[in-house]
């Protein structure tokens, strides 16, 4: 198992250099900083086309250092702010509507699961869930996000899934004291979160790559995501200092077959409403990058305009061919509107299912018990290993009990695990799971559940829409790179990774989030449970308390009244008590009745019975 | 009557051995009317996983047992499933040994007592005394009252672990009425580290302890009668002590007690039961809440007090009481206490004739134990109902016991005025006087 750790990305702490970036700070002068823009097209053969917009800053200043953190030039001030008042080593943070397919789509650039994610590894300092919880109240304001909802009930400290992504040594990173991972599965993203994303590039919305992100055709897509991600990397190949890098991601699928006749054409101006007019001034690098590998093969298509040239990408297991542009040389005469033509209609067929992905859903019926299964597919004809982390919320009590792995219907012990039960209303279930795929096999992780009855503030408004649970997130390293697109651990930019030689990828999976329905009270009824409650306990004290306070005597069961009775002398004795004297009309008429007993006898008697029968 | 009593005892366990060949256990320990989160087998089993696996059961909210369960559980767990049952089935068996020995004591302690007190008696009340031959078929009604008990077999079938607590608290029960009045404060002491309420139960071992030892008409607040008090009582409170330490010792830190003890009393878990709790608190408002819980967990206990007055002659009766109000108004009440209640119903037999509401009480008993799963199967698994239909079958259940405890109480306060004044009560002109309650 230690080897497989090692694989990981926290366990490397040594990063190549890539030369651009050497001979860009020369170009800069007196900021140490660069910018680049990129745009990856990838059409999938499912008809569906992604769009991945790619901004990295790169400082030659150490996050680790405050001081240094101070005169921005290319670096967002707002969010470096608040990275260095909340002593960050490594964000993550990604805002993702819509589900990515890694059955049809292969892997993306960066995966995201539904809903808001955000991963933090601190710089070592006590008190981090303080910090924390300043620090997602700071980026819920910087990015117009419900991020403050991320409390103590929703994070977790991952022990294996989440190794810092950037520089970071091998002692820091081993411990998990220093990482929060928190998810928001609920949360809906949408315009007023790209505009403070848009914010944060150097050249802002109106110029360059940043200007096709028309926030009206962007959230018509199948699937957007934003992404920003600060972290640690070398300055050079001796890697003696360290940089700051931010990378700002935007992945948006469309479907172009359903409005383009059956074509899978697509170009800027019908995807984005918009054509490139100029590209940012302040960028060294403007490129962007179709892949064109299904060129050849049916349907074929054509670019327009012809790319500058084509780029064979060998990465371990796979080919790919990519057409690349370099923005300067398209703007004149006219406008950049890159299309591609598609000969034919799109014809449906079977994609190549990436090496590894995964389906979770929830079993079970009625609102008490459930469970929830969760396969992970390896097609590849090697076994690897696998993390598999889950957060499940307090009220849905899992059954460590009952956690089974399974392999063609044969249980799988896990090499590690680590379970942290939850708390009511304090911190959640955490599990990670790190287990054996077996070459062309499902594994099959299955628990079972009990719903837990929540006070009627803990519901939130539309009770009955029902409670989500975070993705699972499954991190393993492939031995090969088939439809992997991400950027290599080791580099900034798109560009150099499509010239990667390494033989290890790492991947990280997040499944698809649940929906659970949790049994409700009525919330129209406190005030009616509260007195029906309490009535109750006061026909026990009552009764208790009669019992306990009397005695037995004996009376005269003729003196005793019917409620008639009892209801007059009650009125009689409040007419009286005004007038000060016995109205003496009245008192005749039960004198009359009982002749034994004189008037004032029969006073008393009455007081009398009126008391005992309370 | 032998022959009859062996027969109803085997037929009992006969009864529980067929049931679990059934499909009724696994029916039944899913039934939150019979466990609750303290005493479902499965949380326990949940628990022992994670104790297994090196995780203390405590960090998590699904295991509320104290520790020593934890151990008597570890061990019982080894067994195979069919062995378990076997276990539970034998737990029964000896319930049903002690309730007979209980029942045998209970005759001879009632006549010691009714021989000590008669000189007080009215001379009308001859007829009502108890009979010797009267107290020998209580071993018999006991028996069938514990082996066809739907509520005790219920909770042997789900294999609840309430059924632990009940054996202790019969303990405790038969050794006060055998007069081992210090070994019952342990027991009593065992009972609430177990399940915390029956701590208030040393206060009729206390009593009975003293009435023991009394001589001549020393009165209740005489020094000697408080030193004999304080004596049962620093015995209960040192067992528990010590008890509690050792689980410490055990599990290695005090994070059982915030997870067993501060379980009860908090009421965090708001499943729904046959109680008053779960309700009440899902809907109660969050300014409130604190003060609520402090008045519903002082009304378990508030009772002790006005009964312990009352009947400071019947230590047996107020135990009986006691156990009523802790079943009642306990934070997770299951029906382990209402079986328990039932069992030990023939013992006060001769109070019968004096009750008044029986038919009432008896129907209210059986509507709500048929339609608490089907409100609840509608509510949580049809979607037909919602929760009020089975809130309200939890309040007609809780006034159920409620008019059962407060009945049963009437009829004995009826039945000791009878004994001191005779049934025959003529007013001064000679006719006939009715009995009322007066202040």
């Amino acid at each position: 198992m230690a080897s497989d750790n090692a694989n990981l990305p926290g366990g490397k702490i040594t990063f190549l250099l890539f030369f651009a970036l050497v001979n860009f700070s020369f170009t800069i002068g007196i900021h140490n900083d660069n910018f680049s823009e990129e745009l990856y097209v990838k059409p999938f053969s499912s008809g569906h086309v992604m769009f991945h917009f790619q901004f990295t800053t790169v400082w030659n200043v150490s996050i680790d250092k405050p001081e240094s953190f101070q005169h921005y030039h290319l670096f967002p001030k707002s969010l470096g702010d608040v990275l260095t008042t909340y002593k960050v080593k490594e964000l993550h943070l990604s805002q993702t509507q819509g589900l990515w397919k890694h059955e049809k789509w292969g892997y993306p650039p960066e995966d995201a699961p539904p809903g808001d994610e955000l991963w933090v590894w601190f710089q070592p300092h006590s008190g981090v869930d303080q910090t924390w919880a300043d620090l997602v109240n700071a980026l819920s304001g910087l990015f117009c996000a419900s991020l403050n909802f991320m409390d103590s009930k929703s994070t977790v400290q991952p022990r294996w899934s989440f190794r810092p992504a950037g520089l970071a040594s091998e002692f820091y990173s081993a411990n998990s004291r220093f990482v929060r991972y928190s998810t928001l599965p609920r949360e809906v993203v949408c315009t007023e979160n790209l505009t403070p994303w848009k914010k944060l590039l150097p050249c802002g919305s109106k110029i360059g790559l940043a200007s096709l992100l028309n926030s009206v055709k962007i959230y018509d897509g199948f699937y957007h995501s934003l992404g920003v991600h600060v972290r640690s990397v070398c300055q050079d190949t001796q890697c003696l200092t360290p940089a700051t890098e931010l990378k700002q991601t935007l992945t948006v699928v469309y479907d172009p077959t359903t409005n383009k006749n059956g074509k899978q054409d697509w170009s800027f101006q019908s995807m984005f409403d918009r054509t490139l007019q100029s590209q940012c001034p302040l960028a060294d690098t403007r490129k962007i990058y179709v892949d064109v590998t299904t060129q050849e093969t049916l349907p074929k298509f054509s670019l327009s305009p012809v790319p500058d040239f084509v780029l064979n990408q060998k990465r371990s297991g796979e080919e790919r061919k990519i057409a690349v542009y370099q923005i300067g040389n398209h703007l004149s005469p006219s406008s950049l509107n890159l299309k591609a033509m598609y000969e034919e209609k799109l014809t449906f067929s079977n994609s190549s299912l990436p090496p590894v992905y995964a389906n979770r859903f929830v079993t079970g019926y009625g609102l008490e018990r459930g469970g929830v299964t969760c396969m992970i597919y390896n097609t590849m004809s090697s076994n690897t290993t696998v993390i598999f982390m889950e957060t499940v919320p307090w009220f849905l009590r899992v059954y460590f009990s009952s956690l089974r792995i399974e392999n063609d219907g044969k249980e799988i012990k896990p090499y590690k695990i680590n379970f942290i039960p939850a708390k009511d209303r304090a911190n959640p279930y955490q599990m990670e799971l790190v287990f054996r795929l077996f070459a062309n096999s499902v594994t099959k992780i299955t628990y079972s559940f009990e719903r837990a009855f929540l006070k009627w503030t803990e519901y939130p408004p539309d009770a009955n829409h029902g409670f989500y649970v975070s993705s699972a997130v499954v991190s393993t390293v492939l031995p090969v790179a088939s439809q992997y697109t991400a950027t290599s651990q080791s580099v900034s930019l798109l560009e150099e990774s499509f010239s990667d030689s390494s033989s290890s990828f790492f991947l990280r999976l997040h499944t698809e989030t649940l929906l659970v329905s949790l049994p409700t009270p009525d919330f129209s009824m406190p005030y009616n449970v509260i007195c029906l409650a309490c009535t109750v306990v006061a026909i026990a004290f009552g009764s208790l308390h009669n019992l306990t306070t009397r005695d037995f005597t004996a009376s005269d069961p003729s003196k005793r009244k019917g409620l008639v009775a009892k209801l007059k002398s009650f009125f009689k004795k409040e007419k009286e008590s005004p007038e000060n004297k016995p109205d003496s009309k009245e008192e005749e008429i039960p004198s009359q009745k009982d002749k034994d007993n004189s008037k004032s006898e029969e006073k008393d008697s009455k007081k009398k019975d009126g008391n005992s029968e309370t | 009557m032998v022959l009859p009593t062996a027969i109803s005892f085997v037929c009992g366990v006969i009864l529980r051995l067929a049931l679990f060949r059934s499909s009724l256990p696994d029916w039944l320990s899913t039934k939150t009317e019979v466990v609750t989160p303290l005493t479902s087998w499965g949380r326990a089993m949940e628990g022992l996983a994670l104790h297994r696996e090196g995780i203390s059961p405590y960090s998590g909210d699904i295991f509320h047992e104290s520790p020593l369960m934890l151990k008597i559980l570890g061990f019982i767990s080894r067994f195979s499933p069919n062995t378990i049952n076997l276990i539970f089935v034998l737990l029964d068996i000896i319930q049903g040994m002690i309730l007979l020995r209980i029942a045998n004591t209970f005759g001879r302690h009632m006549l010691l007592r009714q021989a000590t007190s008669v000189k007080n008696y009215h001379p009308d009340a001859k007829k009502n005394l108890l009979r010797k031959e009267d107290l020998m078929d209580l071993q018999f009604y006991v028996t069938v009252a514990f082996s066809f008990n739907p509520y005790s077999i219920a909770t042997c079938l789900a294999r609840s672990t309430a059924v632990f607590n009940n054996i202790i608290i019969l303990l405790a029960l038969y050794q006060m009425l055998k007069g081992n009045s210090f070994l019952s404060a342990v027991f009593v002491a065992l009972a609430a580290y177990i399940s915390m309420y029956p701590i208030i139960l040393c206060v009729p071992v206390a009593v009975h302890y003293f009435l023991m030892s009394r001589k001549g008409g020393m009165h209740y607040t005489d020094p000697t009668a408080v030193v004999s008090y304080l004596q049962i009582l620093g015995v209960t409170f040192m067992s528990l002590a010590i008890m509690l330490l050792f689980s410490m010792l055990f599990v290695g830190s005090w994070e059982f007690i915030p997870s067993t003890y501060g379980f009860i009393l908090g009421v965090p878990d708001l499943t729904p039961n046959l109680g008053l709790f779960w309700y009440f608190f899902t809907e109660m408002f969050e300014h409130f809440r604190t003060f609520f819980i402090c008045v519903f967990q002082i009304n378990v206990v508030i009772y002790t007090i006005p009964l312990a007055i009352r009947l400071r002659e019947h230590p047996t009766f107020l135990f009986y009481m006691l156990l009523y109000t802790i079943g009642i108004f306990k934070s997770y009440p299951g029906y382990g206490d209402v079986g328990l209640m039932f069992a030990l119903l023939p013992l006060w037999k001769h109070v019968y004739q004096y009750m008044r509401n029986t038919f009432v009480t008896v129907c209210m008993f059986l509507v709500c134990t048929v339609f608490a799963p089907i409100q609840y199967y509608l509510w949580i698994y049809a979607g037909s109902a919602n929760a009020n239909f089975y809130f309200a079958i939890s309040l007609a259940f809780s006034t159920a016991q409620i008019l059962m405890a407060t009945d049963l109480l009437f009829g004995f306060l009826k039945r000791e005025f009878y004994l001191h004044n005779g049934d025959k009560h003529k007013l001064p002109d000679g006719t006939d006087a009715q009995i009322i309650l007066d202040s």
